[in-house]
């Protein structure tokens, strides 16, 4: 029998071990993701079009003080040379002007869809046999969250729903805690035993979660005794 | 400004889908029937008339200018300020992510630090890095209140596993007029 005590080379890491990392990072970033709904694209798209615009305003403000020149500035603002350019090859232009419009037009389609579309809320699919398929729905998923987490001590009321897509999905459980509340004790019998419930029978092993923290509104006093 | 992010992005899209639209059906429009003097949907012979006769330097361009320049300024700050808030908590497990808001964090201090018989009233404001809570006490408050109300407050972080920890600046003031 021969053992082998090479020391594993520093240099090339052991795929597997590699391979787990990346599947942490991807959970990771799955339980950021399911927080709340980003808007990081419409945020960026507003910041785009107030750099446009405020590029432009900036722009045209100094060429009408006359920073690039007062002949400049006395010029109209629609140019003859433009109306030359534009008249000398009217298709080409109209082309590129119809071919502009459409692009804007789907642009501003899509990001309405992408603005106004509900969160998507992913049903489970569960294996149950070689021609069975169990279909759990997302609400059913989520209440089976919910309804254990909400009787946890420390905790007023709960709810959850499951974001993501079939493929990868993503729990969000939102807690609202009581004034009396141990946060850590919380969120560890929230893990020891209602997700680890939920992952046993929704058989998602890999199930990321957000937890949103929240403080339950003390019920106002009698104002007439 | 998540509430305004959220009204103000469908309506850009749409401006932006509209003004395609009529870019489209107004050049296809002076394409087909190249006789009309006006367009279909939108006057832009008019609006042309009326830019080939103003200059650059000329009244409202100017004015117009510096409001556009104006509404950029204001959608930038307003889809930089739309971020998230929240204050990150330690999760048990790595594929768990815990937060919270700064209200809630200053609803805990709050409540926390008005427990003290010796305080009347407190308002408190937190963020990720920062506690601060301004304290009413009774006239006949012990002198080493703000160190008392540092402590609860320090302890009260102590209790919740916050992944960063914020500073805590207190102020008390004791209410006057009252013998």
């Amino acid at each position: 029998m021969s053992v082998d005590l090479t020391k594993p080379d520093p240099a090339t890491p052991d795929p597997n071990v590699s391979r787990s990392r990346r599947a942490d990072a991807r959970l990771r970033r799955r339980s950021r993701s399911a927080v709340a709904r980003s808007a990081a694209g419409d945020r960026w798209l507003l910041v785009l079009i107030g750099l446009v615009l405020l590029a432009a305003g900036i722009g045209v403000t100094l060429l009408s003080y006359g920073v690039f020149g007062t002949a400049r500035a006395g010029r109209p603002l629609l140019d003859p040379i433009i109306v030359d350019t534009v008249a000398a090859d009217p298709v080409l232009w109209r082309a590129i002007a119809i071919a502009g419009g459409i692009v804007l037009a789907v642009l501003g389609l899509a990001w309405v869809a992408r603005a106004v579309r509900p969160e998507p809320r992913p049903d489970v699919v569960l294996d149950g046999g070689p021609d069975t398929t169990i279909l759990v729905s997302s609400g059913a998923a989520a209440e089976a969250v919910a309804a254990p987490a909400g009787s946890l001590a420390g905790v007023g009321r709960a709810r959850a729903r499951l974001v993501g897509s079939t493929a990868a999905p993503a729990l969000r459980v939102t807690l609202w805690l009581t004034d009396d509340a141990d946060v850590r004790a919380v969120l560890r019998r929230l893990d020891g035993e209602v997700l680890a419930t939920a992952r046993s029978a929704l058989d998602l092993p890999a199930l990321p979660v957000a937890v949103r923290l929240e403080v339950e509104r003390p019920h106002p006093a009698p104002r007439v005794a | 400004m998540r509430a305004v992010l959220r009204v103000l992005a469908p309506l850009l899209g749409i401006a932006v889908a509209v003004a395609g639209v009529l870019v489209v059906i107004e050049v296809v429009a002076a394409w087909v029937l190249p006789g009309t003097a006006s367009g279909l949907l939108v006057p832009w012979p008019d609006w042309g008339d009326t830019l080939a006769s103003l200059s650059w330097n000329q009244n409202p361009v100017p004015g117009i200018a510096i409001g556009v320049g104006v509404i950029g300024l204001l959608l930038i700050i307003v889809g930089l300020a739309a971020r998230r808030s929240e204050v990150r908590l330690q999760a048990p497990r790595a594929d768990m992510t815990v937060t919270t808001s700064p209200r809630v964090l200053a609803r805990l201090v709050g409540t926390r630090v008005r427990d003290s018989d010796d305080v009347l009233s407190a308002s408190v404001t937190a963020s990720t890095r920062r506690v601060a809570v301004t304290a009413l006490a009774w006239h006949d408050a012990p002198p080493d209140l703000r160190e008392v109300i540092v402590s609860r407050v320090q302890v009260l972080l102590d209790e919740l596993p916050l992944r960063r920890r914020p500073r805590v600046a207190v102020s008390v003031r004791k209410q006057e007029g009252v013998q």
